[in-house]
């Protein structure tokens, strides 16, 4: 993984310096909280419901185990014992007191981390694939271009203040796992001709308005994707609605100004860009960060393992648990583990400090001391010898992390609502538990396949409710939480928004209404081969919807 | 701050209510002039009197972010149309595997 150079370190550590002295001053009251907010949003604090918040960039999601354990040592110290891993492959600290927090970045600077453009209008963490590196069907690895574009966004002086924040996803792979059709911009890596380069989506994303993004470019070389992403942004600087916090975001421009004048005004700023303007990233630059991501010196190994085999016979929850959370490996022998956040009845996306902890530990001894963070707000371990997943998942397991659920329907997405949030209308978390209930006999479960719920306590849509195959948007209405069903939703290459079918329902109506929406599809799937999703685009949402509002 | 403020009426009855600059934890405005992070001791003020403790509040920036009303009854209890997220507030929530 990328390790900082002298100037990473250097800016960090003065970036730490100056937010002590802004804390200390607001502690004092010599800062107003209308003078302090802009300072501490830009260094990732949040002021919710019930505390501060303290959101923490993970770089395209990798952690190393030294990097996690300093979160688990947070968790510990400056917070309760857990922390929430983010739709963002970031993480969130809940409970961190502001007093606290400059001690707390000058613990993650030690390993160099920080929470710099985790908020405010600006260039956030460029997310990827959480498979990046191992997984059998991407192209080639993603996270250099990542860490390119990360260190072009960073503290960069046009883009520090646009019209609202800004999200990059980068996927390689046929299948996307990134969901970059969502985003701000989304990169496709291609290659045509032997040439590295992009396919560049933009304007897609949640929230009040979701948008599916534009195609604007087909393929851009990869010695040209900074000047045409600054081309992108300039036009967004240029013309996004600052007037209007709920019209600034870039899909509202694109929108507005249409498809081709979108794309003209790009193509027309990316041609008027002098030379001295361009952005040269000299071929050893990006060779030598390419070589921060070099794969790890796997030990060679047989495409089979006895150990393994016969591991799930003896166990046949072992043997379930394989079926839904290894992914294939490029090299044989070898798989990528989800290790699953969303065992029953826990908010999604927690993990305590000692899982952390086994978590650092497993990637130490088996995993190449790599981790990843999934938008799914799943961790990954992604590469773990066949030999060795016995062994690894026992650990899981008995550190509460065993769930066999990896795209099942429990795995849902969630928000952290109106439990945390200030802006949320609803609680999402505890309605996905009850959700959990009605599906947690195992082979029930697994019998539905893959099936992704996605839950948001406000329009804001957090919790990605638009993309989910089923969707679950809590509203406050007069003080009484109601919560409105969508279906249809995906997040993937063939992205699609889902579509509220009907009333709200109340609370304790969402998991009957969502267990006969499940039913009818077994019911009416062809096969257990075919996925709720795909019965659902071949029926259409009618008798979904007839049968999500059917008599319980 | 970005919840929904609702203007009160002057006489309708309000508490003060904010966040502790240093811990961020919510805060309500005893009767005594001091802050609690417990709701049920909560000051139940109108009118003048309301708007005198909202301005001092405000002058307290080392010690309280952000206060401002919030409706609550004659007898302190939590009403009107934020009643859901101020009860939010006011309880304790969820800690990892679910529990308050």
């Amino acid at each position: 993984m990328y390790r900082y150079d002298q100037f990473d370190a250097r800016l960090v550590a003065e970036r730490v310096a100056q937010f002590r002295g802004q804390v200390a001053r607001r502690l004092a009251g010599t800062l107003t909280e209308d003078e302090f907010k802009p300072l501490r949003l830009q260094n990732g604090v949040y002021l919710q419901l019930h505390a501060y918040m303290l959101r923490i960039a993970i770089p395209y999601g990798q952690l190393s185990p030294a990097q996690l354990r300093r979160l688990a040592e947070i968790a510990r110290d400056y917070d309760r014992g857990f922390g929430h891993f983010t739709t963002r492959q970031n993480i969130q600290f809940n409970w961190v007191a502001l007093k606290d927090i400059p001690d707390v970045l000058a613990k993650l600077a030690e390993v160099e981390m920080h929470a710099v453009q985790t908020s405010g209008n600006c260039i956030r963490n460029t997310t990827t694939d959480h498979f990046a590196g191992a997984a059998q069907d991407e192209l080639l690895d993603p996270r250099a271009w990542c860490e390119i574009i990360r260190q072009w966004s960073t503290f960069h002086p046009e883009f520090a203040f646009l019209p609202r924040k800004f999200k990059i996803a980068v996927t390689a792979a046929e299948h996307d796992r990134a969901a970059i059709r969502v985003h701000d911009v989304g990169l496709h890596i291609r290659q045509k001709d032997g040439v590295t380069g992009f396919e560049v989506w933009v304007g897609g994303g949640q929230g009040r308005t979701p948008v599916i993004a534009t195609l604007v470019n087909p393929f851009v070389p990869e010695a040209q994707i900074l000047d045409y992403l600054e081309a992108i942004m300039r036009v967004y600087n240029r013309f996004g609605r600052r007037d209007n916090k709920y019209k600034a975001r870039i899909k509202i421009l694109v929108t507005e100004l249409g498809e081709a004048e979108y794309i003209r005004q790009v193509e027309a700023e990316f041609a008027a860009q002098r030379d001295a303007e361009k952005i040269n990233l000299p071929k050893a630059e990006v060779d030598r960060i390419h070589a921060y991501f070099a794969p790890p010196a796997l030990a060679a190994k047989s495409e089979s393992s006895k150990l393994f085999e016969a591991a799930k016979v003896a166990d046949p929850a072992f043997a379930r648990w394989t079926r839904t959370n290894l992914h294939p490996h490029k090299v044989a022998g070898y798989t990528s583990v989800t290790v699953s956040l969303k065992p029953l009845g826990v908010a999604p996306g927690d993990a305590t400090d000692s899982q952390m902890e086994v978590v650092a530990g497993l990637s130490e001894k088996y995993g190449y001391g790599d981790i990843r963070v999934s938008h799914a707000q799943n961790l990954i371990l992604p590469h773990i010898a066949l030999d060795d997943v016995p062994d690894v998942y026992k650990a899981l397991d008995a550190a509460g992390l065993g769930a066999a659920n990896e795209s099942r329907i429990t795995d849902m997405i969630v928000c952290p609502g109106l439990d945390f949030c200030n802006l949320a209308n609803a609680r999402s978390i505890p309605v996905a538990l009850e959700v959990q209930k009605v599906f947690a006999d195992p082979a029930y479960e697994e019998d539905i396949g893959k099936l992704h719920i996605n839950v948001s306590g406000c329009i804001n849509a957090c919790g990605h409710h638009h993309v989910g195959h089923i969707g679950i948007l809590g509203v406050d209405k007069k003080g009484e939480e109601f919560y409105q069903i969508l279906l249809g939703g995906r997040a993937d290459e063939k992205a699609a928004l889902g579509e509220i079918v009907g009333p709200g329902l109340k609370a304790e109506d969402v998991p009957g209404a969502i267990h006969r929406v499940v039913e009818f599809y077994r019911a009416q799937r062809t096969s257990p081969a075919e996925k709720f999703i795909d019965t659902l685009e071949r029926l259409g949402h009618q008798p979904f919807q007839d049968a999500l509002y059917a008599a319980g | 701050m970005t919840s929904v403020r609702p203007k009160l009426k002057p006489e309708t009855p309000k508490a003060v209510t904010g966040w502790s600059t240093a811990t961020g934890r919510s805060l309500w405005l005893a009767v005594d002039g001091s802050w609690t992070e417990d709701a049920s001791r909560l000051g139940v003020f109108a009118g003048d009197e309301a708007e005198a403790r909202l301005a001092a509040s405000l002058k307290q920036e080392g010690i309280v972010t952000d206060p401002y009303f919030m409706e609550v009854t004659a007898d302190g209890r939590i009403t009107g149309r934020e009643s859901l997220r101020e009860t939010m507030r006011a309880q304790p929530v969820l800690a990892y595997g679910g529990a308050a």
